[in-house]
């Protein structure tokens, strides 16, 4: 039987962050080509902070232009950068002094040769023609290879900026969890039984947390696919960054016979929800073998994945509330 | 029940059992269930049982994984039942025993268990830790922690504080030293010519110079005064710990020095008697000569006879691990005190020292 291959998942906060009086207006002479420094005790501090490092007092919003030559305090040439650098191609990260300022800002240098860069070698500011308010505006590049590019300024002032955080993952299947997947494809529900307490759980993490003890495929069991209504709620979705719903749905919990454990995050619509109750009985109806899919099933989430067409009412007496109540979740 | 003295507030803490997976660049197992292992050697080595423990606090960073509360699932492998009392730190699990050491210090519970732990297998760790760094003037660089730590060899080649065959020497000596230890995911003999021969990944450090992408787990038992007697016959005890933090603006910090490493020092007075095991989070080799002066090592010190994180790096664990290593050493008689050191953020951004003594 073909492997399951690894789990991929992409993990993204789009955030926009206020920037302020102080970082604000740093960004916003950069998006306008200009680097800003900020007085403080007599020194000229680069990038401008919101306060005083050393005593902690807010600093007045005192700036000063800095650059466009600085100095290389250190540096570091990246032979092979990561998909987040500011370039592809090899470069240096490089803790730079502009002139004017009294600190170090770190930033990138493109230079054709890394045999420019030394300590004290001089690097001068260039501006990116796309620039939106963020450091990734600007770059540097040692003097001998700077351009002198006219930088029309933007409008008004640079008081949001972005970053995409976007994180790439890949983890294999745990051998529990493609049992389990691969019994969802065959139209079952495989849970895992406790050696130490008879508990049954589904679906199953691979050890009993209770006990504390791993189990293994010897402890595999099938469970039946009908079973009783334990808890539920009615969701009204709330529009938000990826929402997908827009209908109110039932979402419950099912303690399926031979279960010990509910499964949980079952979505219901084809059920009305003035009838819907806990202690309802309840079957699966699953999807045609060809047309079920575990792809969102990982080693953690992914429910059931998308192979019960829907659950219907199996017809049978209602269970009494105390049979379910040590299962109310 | 037992009938010694009880504990009181005031009472020294010492660690009574220690637990750790070896480093491997990749787990199949579930990160609760490697704690489980661990919380089950714990607790069998010193005949406790779950409910006696009083506190739990683990160290772990969701953005490993990319899984959201990662760190509540972890849970899991304490033992669900009976319900703990449980504190998390997003940190090294050496900033969980920190926690705990206080906490015990109040003097209302005895025993506490702490955990360290992290899989670095299923992500970029190059592309995740920049996220640590200024959201404004940093991160959106994707300044990562080998960037800079080729920042910090550079200023210290250029200072005359280092040279690119004392970086090599720093590898060459861990891991040959690594091949003494089990738990190390990389141990080879290889000479310092054969490592300046190789070429520059983030210049001047080569690869070797960078700490192995490890998946791991370490966790403790600490129990206060008679308590900690009853659990085991060879008690360690925490002398000290002390935790200080450098500016976070890279551009505001001298990289040669850490200003902070040398503040924890004074205050767990590091220097208050003899220093014979040193285990320090020496990620990137010029990290070991930096902490060498900053810590004030006498020459002949002995620096991390595990091999230390450019052996296995474990993050979340790392730090904690350099305490275990410490501490078993006292209990075999091969040290009566030592110091382990924990890191944090970019360049020994952070540093925790903790100075542990066996009896006497």
């Amino acid at each position: 039987m073909p492997a399951f291959p690894p789990v991929q998942y992409r993990l993204e906060y789009p955030y926009t962050r206020t920037t302020g009086p102080i970082v604000g207006a740093f960004l916003t002479a950069l998006r306008d080509g200009k680097l800003l420094g900020i007085r403080c005790r007599g020194r000229v501090l680069c990038p401008p902070l919101e306060y005083d490092p050393e005593t902690g007092e807010t600093l007045a919003p005192d700036f000063v232009e800095v650059g466009p030559g600085g100095t290389i305090v250190s540096w570091t040439w990246i032979a092979e950068p990561s998909r987040k650098h500011p370039f592809q191609q090899p470069f240096a990260f490089a803790l730079i002094r502009p002139d004017g300022a009294d600190s170090a800002i770190a930033h990138a240098v493109k230079a054709s040769d890394p045999a420019a860069l030394r300590a004290g070698g001089r690097v001068r500011t260039q501006y990116r023609e796309e620039r939106r308010g963020a450091i990734t505006d600007l770059y540097f590049t040692p003097e001998a290879e700077a351009q002198d590019r006219y930088v029309p300024p933007g409008k008004g002032a640079v008081e949001m900026t972005e970053h995409l955080i976007s994180l790439d993952y890949s983890e294999p299947l745990a051998p529990h969890r493609e049992r389990f997947a691969r019994g969802l494809l065959e139209g079952r529900f495989i849970g895992q039984r406790s050696p130490a307490s008879g508990k049954v759980y589904l679906p199953s993490k691979g050890y009993d947390p209770i006990e504390r003890v791993r189990m293994s495929e010897r402890d595999d069991v099938v469970v039946s696919d009908r079973g009783t209504v334990v808890a539920y709620t009615v969701i009204t979705p709330v529009q938000y960054y990826g929402q997908k719903e827009t209908e109110p749905y039932i979402r419950a919990s099912i303690l399926l016979d031979g279960a010990d454990q509910p499964l949980g995050q079952q979505d219901i619509r084809s059920i009305p929800v003035a009838g819907f109750r806990a202690g309802m009985r309840l079957r699966a109806v699953w999807k045609a073998a060809a047309e079920r899919s575990v792809a969102d099933v990982d080693n953690r989430w992914g429910g059931t994945g998308s192979v019960i067409e829907r659950w219907e009412p199996t017809g049978e007496p209602d269970l009494p509330f105390e049979k379910i109540m040590e299962h109310n979740w | 029940m037992s009938t010694s003295p009880r504990p009181s507030p005031g009472d020294d803490i010492a660690i009574v059992a220690v637990a750790q997976t070896p480093a491997r660049r990749r787990y199949a197992d579930s990160e609760p269930s490697m704690l489980m292992d661990l919380t089950n050697q714990l607790l069998a080595e010193t005949g406790l049982e779950r409910s006696a423990v009083d506190f739990t606090i683990a160290g772990s960073c969701d953005y490993l994984s990319g899984m959201p509360f990662a760190f509540v699932s972890n849970v899991d492998g304490f033992g669900a039942w009976p319900p703990v009392y449980e504190s998390h730190v997003e940190m090294d699990g050496a900033w969980a025993l920190f926690e705990a050491w206080v906490r015990l210090a109040v003097g209302d519970i005895d025993v506490a268990l702490v955990a360290g732990s992290g899989k670095s297998s299923p992500g970029n760790p190059r592309e995740i830790f920049p996220l640590q760094t200024d959201p404004y003037t940093a991160a959106p660089l994707g300044l990562d922690p080998v960037s800079v730590a080729g920042l910090q060899a550079r200023a210290l080649l250029d200072a005359g504080l280092a040279t690119e065959r004392d970086f090599a020497e720093v590898v060459s000596r861990s891991r040959r030293d690594a091949l003494a230890n089990p738990n190390a995911q990389v141990k080879k003999d290889v000479a310092v010519d054969a490592l300046l021969a190789e070429p520059y990944y983030a210049s001047p450090l080569r690869k070797h110079d960078l700490p192995p992408i490890s998946d791991g787990a370490a966790a403790v038992l600490i129990a206060r005064g008679a308590r900690a007697r009853e659990l085991t016959e060879k008690p360690v005890w925490i002398r000290g710990i002390d935790h200080r933090i450098d500016s976070h603006h890279l551009g505001l910090r001298d990289l040669t020095d850490s200003p902070s490493a040398r503040l924890a020092a004074q205050g767990v007075d590091l220097h208050a008697g003899p220093i014979d095991v040193a285990e320090l989070c020496v990620r990137y080799s010029p990290e070991e000569i930096v902490l060498r002066r900053a810590l004030g090592l006498a020459p002949g010190t002995c620096v991390n006879p595990s091999g230390g994180p450019l052996c296995g790096h474990p993050v979340m664990a790392t730090g904690l691990v350099r305490v275990i290593e410490v501490a078993q050493r006292i209990r075999e008689g091969r040290a009566r005190r030592g110091v382990a050191h924990a890191a944090s953020g970019p360049a020994l951004q952070q540093n925790l020292l903790c100075v542990l003594e066996g009896e006497a």
